[in-house]
């Protein structure tokens, strides 16, 4: 079952990398080699997500992250295509009243934190190790958080599944893009057997 | 229900513990109080029971207590006999893991958030939203859980306990996902373990990206590659494609200075039963057919 939607992901991805290639190119001629990197790791990384068709908050975020730059917007729509039911989740003002939100929230827990600290500066020490434990957790779930697209606004619960689903994607990412890097190491080899 | 007085007793030691102990001389008995060290007691079968239970159609074994609403008959030694319900949205019915619901009622969330240092033994704390789902499909909102003997009864803390419970579950499967993560106790090694994966996996598409780009001119030629690598990868699993992709690759040797954009001719006609990229090339326009015929040469050299 797994392996039945992860051959089915792959092919969508490569699909839709193809195009999204494709679309850049047409685009523009004569790129350096860090904006073609830039390029191919973008369309790779939209390919991903939308390949994922938005049943996941990861993707969802990643694309919407991809929009804002203006000069992706036209590619990401481009990929997308005409069948795209995407539209940003909410309006500019809706987002800036949702960080407002999380961040006066955030604001919040910490001034609560300083408090209770204060407070209980002899914690019962039963607690001690715990709470260090707590601490621990916290600050991992923080990292992960910033490294899973769109991480900050979940929660933990839905974090750790949204970290699971991106390992998978990744890897299947990382999987085709390695399959072509040899594919081309096989060529050039061949080349040079050719011209030998 | 007797299963779950067993279960009760059993006792997790964490490395993560063990860490703590060589910085400190205390060690709690896991037992007290709501820290997560001890929520993670519970033994994995029940949190896994925990976890599918939405998915099932009827976890009848917690409905039906509930229902009765006998609670001293069946569990004599819980003492304060609370049963929280915990609210669950529908399950997310595409996810590869079969996950559970994850977002919890915004009133159970938000006691969730506090955090509780000291146990409140409250008798007869119920919760009032006591509607006991039927077996409805997948849409079971509620979990019921006991309190166990010598935890805090609140019903605040239950519903955290239960939150927790689903959070470890996940942590499970994300343990076996990632690779060498099943030896590892504690919460956070492994995710340790997996911000490592993570940032490594994408470092890898970095730096993937990077050596496509060194190796074309431009990113055009990455469409055949591309497109021979899936029907390779089509034809006989991953990794081994090198003798499928060398023939039809050479004919980029005849392209200096890159493809024109074509359309989609491969990509779209391309299905599960594609059947040779040799096919695939001889389809090409007319434009293009001088270029088949002499990767038909350039095989016969080869």
């Amino acid at each position: 079952m797994k392996m039945h939607t992860s051959s089915k992901l792959r092919k969508e991805f490569i699909k839709k990398w193809v195009k999204g290639l494709q679309i850049c190119c047409s685009s523009k001629k004569n790129m350096d080699i860090l904006e073609r990197k830039k390029k191919i790791k973008l369309c790779a990384d939209i390919a991903l997500a939308s390949a994922k068709n938005e049943t996941t908050l990861w993707s969802i975020a990643l694309i919407s992250e991809a929009k804002k730059d203006d000069e992706n917007k036209i590619l990401v729509d481009n990929l997308l295509g005409p069948e795209s039911r995407f539209k940003p989740r909410m309006t500019n003002r809706q987002m800036i009243a949702c960080h407002k939100r999380v961040r006066s929230k955030k604001i919040l827990k910490k001034s609560r934190h300083v408090c209770q600290k204060m407070k209980k500066m002899g914690p019962p020490k039963s607690n001690l190790a715990a709470y260090i434990a707590k601490k621990l957790v916290k600050r991992r779930t923080q990292v992960l958080k910033r490294l899973v697209p769109g991480g900050e606004s979940m929660d933990k619960f839905s974090l750790i599944k949204e970290a699971l689903d991106y390992i998978l994607s990744l890897r299947i990412q990382v999987d085709v893009m390695r399959t072509l890097v040899n594919a081309n190491e096989v060529l050039n080899q061949s080349d040079s057997k050719i011209y030998n | 229900m007797e299963k779950r007085e067993e279960t009760c007793t059993e006792l997790f030691q964490f490395g993560e513990e063990s860490e703590i102990q060589s910085l400190m001389s205390v060690v709690p008995p896991p037992e007290t109080g709501n820290s997560f060290t001890a929520l993670l007691e519970l033994p994995p079968n029940q949190a896994v029971m925990l976890l599918h239970s939405p998915e099932e159609t009827a976890p009848d074994n917690f409905t039906s207590p509930v229902l009765l609403e006998t609670p001293n008959s069946i569990l004599p030694n819980s003492s304060p006999n609370n049963f929280s319900l915990v609210k669950q949205e529908p399950v997310d019915s595409d996810s590869v893991h079969n996950s559970s619901p994850n977002m919890s009622d915004p009133v159970i969330s938000k006691s969730t958030k506090r955090k509780e240092r000291e146990k409140n033994v409250k008798s007869a704390a119920k919760k009032s939203k006591s509607i006991a789902n039927e077996t409805d499909g997948d849409k079971l909102p509620y979990v019921h859980v006991r309190a166990r003997r010598g935890q805090a009864t609140d019903s605040h803390s239950i519903a955290e306990r239960a939150r927790r419970e689903k959070i470890n579950a996940r942590m499970k499967l994300l343990r076996e996902l990632v690779p060498g993560c099943s030896k590892i106790t504690g919460t956070a090694m492994v995710l340790d373990e997996i911000i490592n994966h993570v940032q490594s996996l994408q470092r890898q598409v970095e730096f993937l990206s990077m050596r496509l780009a060194a190796l074309h001119p431009n990113i055009d030629i990455n469409l055949d590659n591309i497109i021979s690598a899936e029907s390779g990868s089509l034809m006989d699993g991953n990794g081994n494609f090198a003798g499928m992709v060398s023939p039809p690759l050479s004919n980029q040797i005849w392209q200096p200075d890159g493809l024109t954009p074509q359309p989609l001719w491969g990509v779209e006609e391309m299905n599960p039963n594609f059947i040779t990229p040799e096919n695939s090339l001889l389809s090409y326009d007319s434009s293009r057919s001088s270029v088949s015929l002499h990767t038909n040469q350039l095989k016969m050299e080869l």
